[in-house]
């Protein structure tokens, strides 16, 4: 048995499957509303009751949101030297035998997603909070709804991207949001400045 | 030139609007209530006859009074029936989330199911002419150009009623052609959003009768309906493929399994 080191707590865990989960909810109904889907009544029964759906899991996706920032929005702003030349290098994903500088506790790939999705998050979450409780002014529920739109379009591209990564691309990676714990040797090669801050 | 009504161009339907025949009774108005069940709402004096002062989810269509001062001193009415325009390319439509909420009807009418309506108010937004409103329970009320009657072949109720000919219902191709012959260059109405199903005949520039000179669907809506809309899709799939591809390409991260 490898010596495991404990790579996200249990609150982190659950937090990733809650917004995970939430914007599975969101993405599969905002598809539906942006394309008239009507196949989709067989789940939520109208569009009525889907837009309660949609608006209600918003909350849920922008508090899980919120509270993600304790967890990561710290790491994911330290940047270094280390992370421009990792950029340079492509994270050593278009070479086999690439070799990119030593990572911290999240490599900058998974920052630069970090920062994204912060980014990306806030918008949807503020445009999507304006066009449901404030409709009203034309020309901010326009551009509430330009903002939403652009989010979700980034949004549907970067997931299926991290969902590759953390699962195919990166064998291994998953069990960081399942059980928290990686082996030490494992997280030595990916994350060697986070080892050796931790005296391992 | 009508996208959606291809192949039944002949059928279209339209209200013509001749400002310089209203003389503001607004029987219109009434026929209007009294058709579509609108109830009456409480208004308040203004320093003008136009009344009420505004379209709501009670009122369908109104008559804006338009004041304009000449030198020779006499004031010049204007009386502008104001209602839905229904465009062929409808913004409110365009936008709107829930299928079967805002719909055409066979001539050309846009018209609208408030069971379908999820009250977003989204098409407030879409319309270049801020006409849809919203009612107490929060769906969509609007001048549906009576679909239910002239499904049946009848005028609308404000049409039928009007005593001057100033509404004037009919095929839309006819009701252009016949105010050419009256003298009418170009109608308001003719060739914008597709050509609107109400159309106006004015004398002087449309803003004079306050009229936007270039209605159009907002820049925003288009931008998301040709690009915004297909990058969804295509994104989602590229995305997923290119991913797929790279696993075919490089693999995963070597000698990572893990628990070596």
């Amino acid at each position: 048995m490898a010596t495991m080191v404990k790579k996200a707590n249990a609150f982190e865990i659950l937090n990733h499957w809650v917004t995970a989960i939430s914007f599975f909810v969101l993405a599969a109904t905002g598809f539906a509303f942006l394309f008239q889907l009507e196949q989709m009544n067989a789940v939520f029964g109208n569009f009525n009751q889907m837009k309660i759906v949609h608006n209600y899991t918003g909350l849920v996706f922008t508090v899980s949101l919120f509270l993600s920032l304790f967890s990561y929005l710290p790491v994911a702003l330290a940047v270094s030297g280390d992370d421009i030349e990792w950029l340079l290098k492509g994270g050593g994903y278009f070479s086999k035998k690439a070799v990119v500088p030593p990572q911290g506790k999240i490599n900058t790939g998974q920052k630069g997603y970090y920062l994204f999705l912060v980014l990306t998050g806030s918008a949807i979450s503020v445009s999507g909070f304006y066009i449901w409780l404030l409709p009203g002014i034309r020309k901010w529920i326009l551009l509430s709804h330009l903002a939403h739109n652009i989010a979700f379009d980034l949004m549907l591209i970067a997931i299926p991207l991290h969902i590759y990564l953390a699962t195919l691309a990166n064998p291994g990676t998953l069990r960081i949001m399942l059980t928290g714990s990686v082996p030490l040797e494992w997280a030595r090669k990916r994350h060697a400045k986070w080892i050796r801050e931790m005296g391992l | 030139m009508s996208r959606r009504l291809r192949g039944e161009e002949m059928s279209r339907k339209a209200i013509l609007v001749s400002p310089e025949l209203c003389i503001g009774c607004r029987g219109c108005q009434t026929a209007c209530k009294v058709w579509n069940q609108l109830p009456a709402e409480k208004t308040k004096n203004t320093g003008s006859t136009e009344n009420p002062p505004d379209l709501s989810a009670g009122v369908y269509n109104k008559i804006h009074y338009i004041e304009v001062p000449s030198e020779s001193g006499a004031v010049r009415w204007l009386f502008v029936s104001q209602r839905c325009m229904h465009c062929d390319d409808a913004g409110c439509m365009k936008i709107c989330p829930a299928p079967g909420a805002l719909y055409k009807t066979k001539e050309g009418a846009t018209a609208f199911n408030k069971d379908k309506c999820i009250g977003c108010k989204l098409c407030v937004a879409g319309c270049p002419f801020d006409v849809p409103r919203y009612d107490a329970k929060d769906k969509i009320s609007k001048c549906n150009l009576c679909a239910d009657r002239i499904a049946e072949g009848l005028s609308p109720a404000c049409a039928k009623t009007c005593p001057t000919g100033a509404l004037k219902y009919g095929d839309r191709d006819a009701l252009i052609s016949e105010a050419k012959r009256l003298g009418y260059a170009k109608l308001y109405g003719e060739a914008d959003l597709g050509g609107l199903g109400s159309l106006f005949a004015f004398r002087d520039s449309p803003k004079l009768y306050g009229m936007n000179e270039k209605p159009a669907i907002p820049e925003t809506l288009v931008f998301w309906h040709n690009v915004l809309k297909p990058v969804a899709k295509w994104g989602l799939g590229g995305a997923v493929a290119a991913s797929l591809l790279h696993y075919v390409a490089f693999g995963p991260k070597k000698g990572d399994g893990g628990d070596e």
